[in-house]
């Protein structure tokens, strides 16, 4: 009751029209990021730091929150148009949104995400609110055993996604894992696979192994087989979502959050794992199965949900704890700190006025990012209207700014370059691309929670499985393997197990 | 690294059939399971991993079983594996499928004279972006790519070019303060 | 119709050529700068230490009106060797300063980066942050003398948890400890983490035996009593801060994080002054003196020579350490 009241007072300062006004300003600034390669939220709400000199501490973080859930939004729309996605959380919504828009249903793939988003991040914001302190208590219990089991959980998951040969699936995952293993090994700082160059010392980011595999492995790959008879253009298709749609999104939407929210309050957590995770149980759950990898609404709208509940998540460690769990956290938080402000255990009670109206400015700049984006999304798709060459030279320009605007380094346009041939060859072989980027993702991580698992251990194996978390995740990866073993066994009641299945 | 999964299947698709010579039947095997190919660059990446990782010299005190050679060591070792078990896939017939798309013509033969154009013109753009700026060197990849792809208007396509690659600098320079490589002018006007 | 073609060809090529140019223009060339196109580098990412030194800097310097539009720009890699490299290869360049600290002299021995500070000229050290010895609160050691006795009994068994990779600040700290408390660093179980954050949660809930890093990130959950403040590593108090330093507590060691600017070799001297007296000029600024306060830095303002000096005795001094670890 409590924080009720707090917030509504919140309310109160979030909706003075100075503010008002930073929210909207926020939003469109990260809208506009969002859509822009290579200029993630953290990158952005780094640059944007010097602003905040000018601006009283309230305005300037309802205008940071703004930026972080705007990016997020605008981030899915290249992704799912011009399959470039401008960071890792919004991977997945390639996947299955740039088939979706490619098929004439972009408007509907970007409502599916923009609906998402709306229903992720309001979720998680309420989550945020009612649970911030019981959270708060249990990610300090989370530790590196616990995240290694997590990410043997998802690497399970992932050979759900590994296409329809096994071998080539798997062929893809390692791809993924050697990209992963280039640069310094964190542990000893170790060089690996960097042949002596320090560029390379820092590994090969994520965003430009995503940007490769798809958008220059893409345009490559059509390069090679242009249709060049048929002149017609991409049917852009009715704006809105159909009822056939609200159908079969409805439930991801309503999922994304429970699987987003804690990932995003753990440390370590951060919003790729939930995209994936979420990606995969909408498959495991959906109807339409097949239609999966060539434009299955559900894997829009679950995986973008997750993510933005995923976002609000991260606010309650940062505020309430002081940890920073994705890279857009740790710059807020230093922005916090250029106003002598701490987050953490003393944050509520010193700076209520703050904290609560940038919580209630989080509702108000969703409700102003859906009602900005839902309008917007049949005119971004109009950007598939552009002739082919014209589309598939400004998705080359644009993957190349995006990969220069990381480091500023000509070297990452030829790994670029590279990677981008190593994905021509992989559609050109049937090597499904996303094992390959989950691996990058989740390869060092896994790497790098064992061993510091082990190490807090001193070396013992029992530190992997020494917590009673740990365990728990084991035990259900055990039973996922085990459970087509157990169906087996168990005859005749298959008609109930769908229905289980359905309703989960 | 470089390890291209095409390289077989580099051989122009378009030379006609001859006579049933011996060599023309190894080079149309060969065609037929150019996917060899890949199981050839998993090995070869295998072997790099494992040479990567084998020399390495880790004087840090390890502390458990793992250290930083065990995660290579058992990637390299999967590659290898997994080269091994695609080249009998393939061999007993097993074929990947080649993804398809709305824009994608699988009829088609593969048209390489694009493909590498384009890798060409990108590469490009990654050597001039240092000397010439990013403006220079981005309207170049723009309107190199979309005559690549076919694009014939000669005046119409370096203005856009011109013009995306300017927007895009002032966007990126100008406002959000990311600095990109100005040009041989810079300093000097 | 003929002429569209080459017409257009122009337009492009003029565009490309002159526009950027253009888009610049008046980026430094107002009245009341001292150093025309001054740029600062970051050698890491948005957000780290050295971005936000950095741009603080160049907004207290605008703010100042020390010099007009400083542009800040990041060039991250390597612990900041990439950075150190480009800029060694600037050479001459006297509009370049490169915002650094004790982390780039452990990741130049830790990369075997072929430039070395040595290889730059020297500006100015802007400040400095004490480090500190912080346990959970429901830890069983209450002083530092009970930890330091059960660390030296079982080195590997107490794993110590820090902000930063092998060579960085927090991974030195630990080690010029157990070497003043006569442990073999090669036994110390040093357990790196990406940041404050994941650290912050492993000393809470008492993973690691404790945790060594910058005051500035923990101020609030000490004051909170979440966490216990052993020690600090300054050579001297810290005020407000109930703890001993390293020596008063029997350690005979101490250790600062600190940061500083260096610029490209081959500077003249009048070049060098220039830069250096824009440094003083901003450090004797009430904006800079007001984001010292706000940030909670220490003011430990050296320029020059001395600073030169300074770099030389910190590199032998993490080089001694690092060959002992074998790195």
């Amino acid at each position: 009751m409590d924080s009720l009241n707090s917030l509504m007072d919140g309310f109160g300062t979030a909706l003075t029209p100075m503010n008002l006004l930073w929210a909207a300003i926020g939003v469109l600034l990260g809208t506009a990021i969002g859509v822009l390669p290579g200029i993630g939220p953290a990158m952005a709400v780094a640059l944007l730091l010097p602003v905040t000199y000018g601006l009283e501490p309230t305005g300037a973080f309802i205008m940071f929150a703004g930026i972080y859930y705007g990016a997020m939004f605008g981030g899915s729309t290249t992704s799912i148009l011009l399959n470039t996605p401008g960071e890792s959380a919004a991977v997945v919504a390639a996947i299955e949104g740039n088939p979706m828009a490619k098929a004439g249903r972009g408007a509907q793939a970007l409502a599916a995400a923009a609906g998402g988003h709306f229903i992720g991040g309001m979720i998680g914001t309420i989550l945020l609110v009612v649970l911030a302190p019981t959270v708060a208590s249990l990610a300090v219990d989370i530790g590196a055993p616990d995240y290694f089991a997590i990410m043997v959980l998802a690497f399970i998951a992932v050979t759900s996604v590994l296409g329809s040969s096994r071998i080539r699936g798997l062929s893809s995952l390692l791809i993924g894992l050697t990209i992963g293993l280039v640069g310094l090994d964190q542990m000893t700082g170790q060089q690996r696979l960097t042949f002596g160059t320090l560029e390379l010392a820092d590994g090969i980011d994520v965003v430009i192994v995503a940007v490769g595999l798809f958008a220059i492995g893409e345009a490559l790959w059509v390069a090679a087989h242009l249709r060049r008879s048929s002149g017609e253009p991409v049917p852009v298709g009715r704006p809105w979502l159909g009822k056939d749609d609200v159908r079969r999104t409805w439930k991801p939407w309503l999922r994304g959050p429970l699987i987003g929210f804690p990932f995003g309050a753990i440390p370590a957590g951060g919003a790729e794992i939930p995209t994936f995770l979420s990606y995969v149980t909408e498959k495991r759950l959906s109807k339409h199965k097949k239609e999966f990898g060539k434009g299955a609404i559900e894997g829009v709208a679950g995986p973008e949900s997750a993510a933005s509940a995923s976002a609000a998540g991260t606010l309650v460690s940062m505020l309430t704890l002081g940890l920073p769990t994705t890279a857009v956290a740790a710059v807020m938080l230093a922005a916090f700190q250029q106003y002598g402000i701490q987050p953490g255990p003393l944050l509520f009670e010193r700076e209520s006025e703050l904290v609560w109206g940038l919580i209630a400015s989080l509702f108000v700049g969703m409700v102003l990012l859906l009602a900005l984006n839902l309008p917007l999304a049949p005119v971004w798709v109009k950007l598939l209207r552009i002739p082919r060459p014209y589309l598939y030279a400004g998705i080359l320009f644009f993957a190349a700014v995006g990969a220069y605007a990381v480091g500023g380094e000509a070297l990452d346009l030829v790994i670029l370059l590279i990677i981008g041939l190593i994905g021509f060859g992989m559609r050109r072989y049937g090597l499904p691309v996303l094992p390959a980027v989950i691996g990058v993702i989740l390869g060092p991580a896994a790497e790098q929670q064992m061993r510091r698992a082990l190490q807090i251990s001193d070396g013992s194996v029992t530190g992997l499985v020494n917590t009673p978390f740990s365990v728990t995740v084991y035990a259900v990866i055990a039973l996922i393997v085990c459970w087509p073993l157990v169906r087996k066994l168990v005859p005749g009641r298959r008609k109930q197990d769908e229905e289980t299945k359905v309703s989960v | 690294m470089t390890a291209r999964p095409n390289t077989p299947a580099n051989t122009p698709p378009s030379a006609p059939p001859k006579e049933e010579t011996s060599a023309s039947r190894g080079a149309s095997w060969l065609r037929e399971h150019s996917e060899l190919g890949v199981s050839l660059m998993l090995f070869v990446l295998g072997v790099l991993v494992l040479t990567d990782a084998l020399t390495m010299d880790v004087d840090i005190t390890q502390r458990g079983p793992v250290g930083p050679k065990t995660v290579p060591i058992v990637i390299g070792i999967g590659l290898l594996v997994l080269a091994v078990l695609l080249s009998l896939d393939v061999l007993r017939g097993g074929r990947g499928e080649s993804e398809t798309g709305e824009d994608i013509d699988l009829s088609e033969p593969s048209d390489w004279r694009t493909v590498l154009l384009l890798a060409g013109v990108f590469l490009g753009n990654a050597v001039l972006i240092g000397p010439l700026g990013f403006p220079i060197s981005g309207a170049l990849l723009f309107w190199g790519s979309a005559y690549a792809l076919g694009s014939r208007h000669p005046s119409r396509d370096p203005l856009i070019a011109a013009g995306l690659s300017l927007f895009t600098y002032f966007i990126f320079n100008n406002l959000l303060g990311v600095p990109l490589p100005g040009g041989p002018l810079m300093g000097v006007i | 119709m003929r002429f569209r073609t080459p017409l257009a060809l122009l337009g492009a090529a003029l565009l490309v050529l002159v526009g950027p140019p253009l888009l610049s223009v008046g980026s430094g060339g107002d009245t009341g700068t001292q150093i025309p196109g001054l740029r600062f580098m970051v050698p890491n990412t948005p957000g780290g230490g050295y971005d936000i030194t950095a741009r603080t800097m160049a907004k207290n310097a605008e703010d100042a009106e020390l010099n007009h539009n400083i542009e800040v720009f990041n060039l991250p890699g390597a612990g900041g060797t990439v950075g150190l490299a480009r800029a060694v290869s600037e050479h001459g360049n006297g509009k370049l300063a490169v915002s650094m600290g004790l982390g780039v002299v452990g990741a130049v021995r830790t990369n075997n980066s072929h430039e070395t500070l040595a290889d730059t000229t020297p500006i100015a050290r802007i400040s400095e942050e004490t480090d500190i010895v912080v346990v959970g609160k429901d830890s069983p050691y209450k002083t530092l003398d009970q930890l330091v006795t059960a660390w030296k009994k079982d080195p590997a068994k107490l794993p110590v948890g820090g902000g930063s990779s092998p060579g960085g600040p927090d991974h030195l700290a630990p080690m010029l400890m157990a070497r003043a408390a006569g442990i073999a660093p090669k036994t110390v179980n040093y357990v790196p983490f990406d940041g404050g954050g994941e650290l912050l949660a492993s000393i809470l809930g008492n993973k690691v035996a404790f945790g060594v890093s910058g005051l500035g990130e923990y101020r609030d959950q000490i004051e909170a009593g979440e966490l216990r403040l052993l020690a600090v590593t300054g050579p001297e108090r810290t005020p407000g801060m109930d703890a001993p330093t390293l020596r008063e507590a029997g350690l005979d060691t101490d250790f600062t994080n600190w940061r500083g600017v260096v610029a490209p070799p081959g500077l003249s001297d009048a070049e060098r002054d220039k830069l250096i007296a824009f440094f003083e000029e901003l450090h004797a600024s009430p904006q800079w003196k007001d984001s010292l306060k706000k940030n909670g830095w220490d003011d430990a303002f050296l320029t020059g020579e001395k600073f030169g000096d300074f770099l030389a005795a910190e590199d032998k001094r993490v080089e001694s350490v690092l060959k002992e670890l074998g790195l």
